[in-house]
């Protein structure tokens, strides 16, 4: 087992969201869900983040923002789309300057539909990440003893 | 010895004041400088932990050579005064040569003092600090001096013979004040040090030069006049000159010697630049910096508080000038360790820092205790070594990135990568735990406890913790990375790098070394002047600072940049344009620098607001103690 | 006190701090929670928290952040090692200032721009505790007429007796140096408002662990430093010290949910005249009567 399924710890980013699904998020960390108990944290800082919640679609003026968030995230990382704006552009879809949906610029891992993405949603979501954190964490672990 | 380390400094001066052959020069100081600074090392070792040991020199010559010496000093002074239009600088210098003249031919002729040099541990630390610390500023002023030559306008006069010739003499007449017990002598070698400092201080000659210049010379011809009085007092009413005789009587009868010894004070005040005569040395910064070291660290201010050091028996028993010294040294402490938060110019600051520093140094020799004096000899010792350090490191960093603004020193960590570390270890031994300083600042804290200083406690706790937030942003200034900018130390100068390494090494040595230093040269000091060795901290207290010391200077330059972590770059919040130099894409699609300057918090310890204060209560101390002390004269109401 | 003792409390302290400081942490946590109305993470959730740090990937912005993180948690425990080894309770002060050093050097090092803000504002809470911290130690000094925290037990009555006043100053800044609301300026528990991070911005993985390490170790030094004060000769009076020491760390969780932070200025003013009121009251009671 790794430690990384412990202390998942997450940084959320509005893409071109409608906020429906960031309060949705936020939800989740309040006492009526209260995600805590899994030790899941919401960072504001992607080095200190394992889990990048992204909400919203990715157009022209965030793609690089998206990118950089991604690029700063410390080895092992999961992404996850939340909502269906993040998964397909959703409603946005053929608006002028949107590109689409968030693995248009990075690679996703989890994704959540829904409009709004409902908290149970989220995690479900997260939860499933973190099974694909664990594999990544051990692939880490592997290639740290191997190097 | 003691009259070879007074009289060579001399002849060199007076050679260099003919050489002007640069390469002849660059010989004669480092040859010079090596023979002053082995030759007091031999001193010290041969009379290591030796008690008050006078030397039977007594010399009619002598005494008139100090006459001519003054009226040399106060015709150097009329000239300038007169050239420069100053009044005040004129008056004074008349007022006090006259007097000495008087008192020369007057009074003192009578009185003889067989005993002319001594030396004890306080000496000996004095000339180590002098010769070794002194001597290693000269050299560096060799390679400093070139550039700052060079950055002259075309067809400036090379005034450099000048400049050299007067630190040497400097270092003499610092050697004449600690090594003198006829206190003639000491006056003699306390108005050179005055004089000469005055010539360096207006070495460019700029209009800001000879305006700081003049002031000093006024707060320090004032501190003469004190001392002049404490002269005619000490002859008229105690009928000595010797500095030993002189604090025997104070010790033993302290009713006595309140006003000399008030006087004398007030000489050292102003000398060691204790506000309300701070100002002077704040303005002495307009000068070449090795000037600046040189004045800081090892000669002049040292001069002031030497003397206040040496008083110390007699403020244990004199409250009258004790409870002067303590508050404006207190005072001094705190306030001027609150401005230094607010300046950015780096020279300003080490300005702030040594007034500060001085004024814990008066403090200690205020209260007068062995535990005091103690703590009062390691921070002359330590402050010596670290600020001509910083003043080194500061003036080579002035030349190389064109700046003295702490927020210049930006990246200096890669710019100048051995430069900056030796100025963090500076920087580092100024302030915090285990250095030196901080050690000795811990002994005055315990002996302001014991003698139940509560004013003196609330001063240094507020005063330390201003210096740890000056001291420390600067630190982190230097301490950034980022990129790889060009190294712009490779042209510094080989004399540069020798006298830095000196301070560096003695730095090292000096805090690892710290119980060692104690055991022989501190203590014997407070035992021959007290009958007891007071210090309050236990010696394993000592050694586990020594070994701390020592494991922070392993980590600074030889543990750091040694990590083998894969590099990111930095957050920008969005998107970076160029992450070195902190440049994002800003809404607008545009590019946006983050810049992140240092808080130097004007609104609450800028000069204007704290200054006032510090000038009026200063003030007001020193004159009520001058009427009081008057006021308890015997004989004379 | 001898430099073996020194040498073995710093020992014992490197192995037990992490231990109760991850326990204390983890009780933080929790009552948060309760606090708010959640059930909150498990009790160990910390120490999961930092073996997670521990596993990611070795990054770092510069070659030298992660030397002073090191030097900082070293001083720590050398710190801690003072104190607990009955040591010199000046010296365990100006050891932890040296790590807080440290701890700041290491985010300047960054050159981060919000690592930057969080450092100058670490700087200004040392300046604004610094005073009281000091004052503290003297008028334990003054109480019990040793600097050695071993003297208390010698004593017929605890200190606090005597200097309840600087005690409750103390208190005051317990809060700045438990980076606890409203004085969390420079970087504060999860969850709470922050700019970015504050001075742990650019720490991520194994430095980041180091940091958290650091801190348990700290509040368990700053809380011994409370118990200081209601142990005397009796050893049962341990217990009670304990007793206060967790009645304490409650009040500063308490005060922790329920204030908003403060901007510096207030921050500075109203600790500086805490330990002006407080320390100069008390040491001149205990000087002059």
């Amino acid at each position: 087992m790794t430690y990384a399924t412990k202390s998942p710890w997450v940084i959320h980013y509005d893409g071109s969201s409608c906020n429906g699904c960031d309060i949705e998020v936020l939800a989740a960390l309040c006492p009526g869900f209260d995600v805590e108990r899994f030790g899941i944290i919401n960072t504001g800082n992607p080095k200190h983040a394992d889990i990048f919640l992204v909400t919203g679609s990715v157009n022209e003026r965030n793609i690089d923002v998206v990118k950089e968030i991604y690029n700063q995230m410390v080895e092992p990382k999961v992404v996850i789309a939340c909502g269906i704006c993040a998964c397909s552009a959703g409603i946005f879809h053929d608006c002028y300057n949107v590109i689409g949906g968030v693995d248009q610029a990075i690679p996703v891992d989890v994704y959540a539909p829904g409009c709004a993405v409902r908290p149970e949603a989220i995690i479900d979501a997260v939860v499933q990440g973190l099974g694909i954190l664990e594999e990544k964490s051990k692939a880490l672990q592997a290639q740290k003893k191997g190097a | 010895m003691l009259g070879f380390l007074i009289l060579f400094p001399l002849v060199v001066a007076a050679v260099l004041l003919v050489v002007r052959n640069n390469a002849a020069r660059n010989a004669i100081v480092s040859v010079s400088a090596l023979v002053i600074g082995l030759a007091s090392i031999w001193l010290v070792a041969t009379y290591l932990g030796s008690p008050w040991v006078s030397f039977e020199f007594e010399s009619p010559v002598v005494d008139y050579v100090c006459s001519g010496v003054g009226v040399l000093v106060a015709v150097a002074i009329l000239y300038y005064g007169i050239r420069y239009k100053n009044v005040w600088a004129c008056v004074l210098a008349v007022i006090q040569v006259v007097g000495a003249l008087i008192f020369e031919f007057g009074f003192a002729h009578d009185i003889a003092v067989t005993e002319g040099l001594y030396l004890d541990s306080l000496s000996l630390l004095m000339a180590f600090i002098i010769g070794v610390i002194g001597s290693g500023i000269c050299v560096y002023a060799l390679g400093y001096m070139k550039d700052f030559q060079a950055h002259e306008p075309e067809g400036a006069k090379d005034r450099r013979p000048v400049f050299f010739a007067l630190m040497f003499v400097f270092l003499s007449a610092m050697f004449l004040i600690v090594f003198s017990n006829n206190m003639v002598w000491l006056f003699t070698g306390w108005e050179v040090t005055t004089v000469c400092s005055f010539l360096l201080i207006a070495y460019t000659r700029t209009e800001e030069a000879i305006k700081n210049a003049f002031r000093q010379i006024i707060m320090n011809l004032l501190g003469g006049l004190g001392f002049l009085l404490a002269l005619y007092v000490s002859a008229i009413q105690l009928n000595t000159l010797s500095l030993l005789e002189f604090l025997q009587i104070g010790v033993q009868n302290p009713a006595l010697v309140v006003l000399p010894a008030t006087a004398l004070a007030f000489a050292g005040l102003t000398k060691a630049a204790q506000m309300p005569f701070h100002t002077w040395l704040l303005g002495a910064m307009v000068a070449p910096t090795p000037t600046s070291a040189l004045l800081h660290s090892s000669t002049m201010v040292k001069a002031g508080v030497f003397l206040l050091v040496k008083l110390a028996p007699i403020f244990l028993v004199s409250p009258v000038p004790s409870v002067m010294v303590i508050l404006v040294g207190g005072i001094t402490f705190a306030l001027c360790s609150f401005m230094a938060i607010s300046q950015t110019n780096a020279k300003r600051v080490l300005a702030y820092s040594t007034i500060a520093n001085l004024g814990l140094i008066t403090a200690c020799a205020g209260v007068g205790t062995p535990e005091a004096v103690w703590a009062a000899a390691f921070l002359i010792l330590f402050h010596a070594i670290a600020k001509s350090l910083l003043f080194l490191c500061v003036g080579t960093a002035e030349h190389h990135i064109g700046s003295r603004d702490i927020e210049d020193m930006d990246l200096l960590f890669e710019r100048m990568p051995r430069l900056a570390r030796f100025m963090m270890l500076g920087i580092m031994c100024m302030f915090i735990a285990p250095f030196g300083m901080l050690v000795a600042k811990w002994a005055t804290l315990v002996s302001f406890v014991d003698t139940g200083q509560v004013a003196l406690i609330l001063l240094l706790a507020f005063g330390s913790a201003a210096t740890f937030m000056f001291w420390a942003k600067w630190l982190g200034k230097l301490s950034g990375i980022a990129g790889e900018p060009e190294n712009v130390e490779v042209t510094v100068h080989r004399s540069e790098w020798i006298s830095i390494m000196l301070m560096a090494v003695l730095v090292i040595v000096g805090c690892v070394c710290l119980p060692i230093i104690s055991w022989i040269l501190v203590e014997p000091y407070v035992y021959s002047v007290f009958g007891t060795v007071g210090q309050d901290i236990s010696t394993a207290n000592l050694w586990i600072a020594s070994i701390a010391a020592a494991l922070i200077a392993i980590v600074l330059f030889a543990g750091l940049g040694r990590n083998k972590a894969k590099k990111v770059d930095i957050y920008l919040a969005g998107v970076s344009a160029n992450n070195e130099a902190r440049v994002y894409k800003n809404s607008l699609s545009g590019e946006s620098t983050a810049t992140a300057r240092n808080w130097y918090l004007e609104g609450i310890f800028g000069e204007k607001r704290i200054a006032p204060v510090g000038t009026v209560a200063c003030s007001l101390v020193i004159i009520v103690a001058f009427a009081v002390s008057a006021v308890a004269l015997p004989g004379l109401f | 006190m001898s430099l073996l003792a020194v040498l073995i409390g710093t020992l014992a302290f490197a192995v037990l701090a992490p231990i109760i400081g991850c326990f204390l942490a983890g009780l933080d946590r929790k009552i948060s929670a309760r606090m708010q109305g959640r059930v909150g993470p498990p009790l160990l959730q910390p120490y999961y928290d930092v073996r997670k740090l521990i596993e990611k990937d070795n990054v770092s912005v510069n070659s030298t952040e992660g030397t002073y993180i090191t030097c900082a948690l070293v001083f720590t425990l050398l710190a801690g090692g003072i104190f607990y080894s009955g040591g010199n309770l000046l010296m365990s002060v100006f050891v932890i200032t040296l790590s807080g050093l440290f701890f700041i050097v290491a985010a300047y090092s960054t050159r981060s721009p919000y690592s930057e803000i969080g450092a100058n504002r670490e700087t200004l809470q040392v300046m604004a505790y610094e005073p009281m911290v000091l004052f503290m130690a003297v008028a334990f000094y003054m109480a019990a007429g040793t600097f050695n925290a071993a003297g208390v037990f010698s004593l017929d009555a605890p200190v606090i007796t005597n200097i309840w006043l600087v005690f409750l100053g103390f208190l005051f800044v317990l809060t700045i140096k438990l980076r606890k609301s409203p004085f969390d300026l420079s970087y504060s528990h999860h969850a709470h408002q922050e700019i970015v991070k504050g001075i742990t911005t650019e720490m991520s993985g194994k430095t980041l662990a180091k940091v958290e390490i650091m801190h348990w170790c700290e509040n368990v030094l700053f809380l011994g430093w409370v118990g200081l004060f209601f142990v005397w000769g009796n050893l049962l009076s341990l217990i009670l010290a304990v007793v206060v020491v967790l009645l304490v760390y409650f009040l500063e969780i308490w005060i922790d949910n329920n204030f908003a932070r403060v901007k510096w200025q207030a921050l500075l003013k109203s600790a500086w005249v805490v330990a002006f009121v407080a320390g100069f009251v008390n040491i001149a009671v205990l000087a002059y009567l």
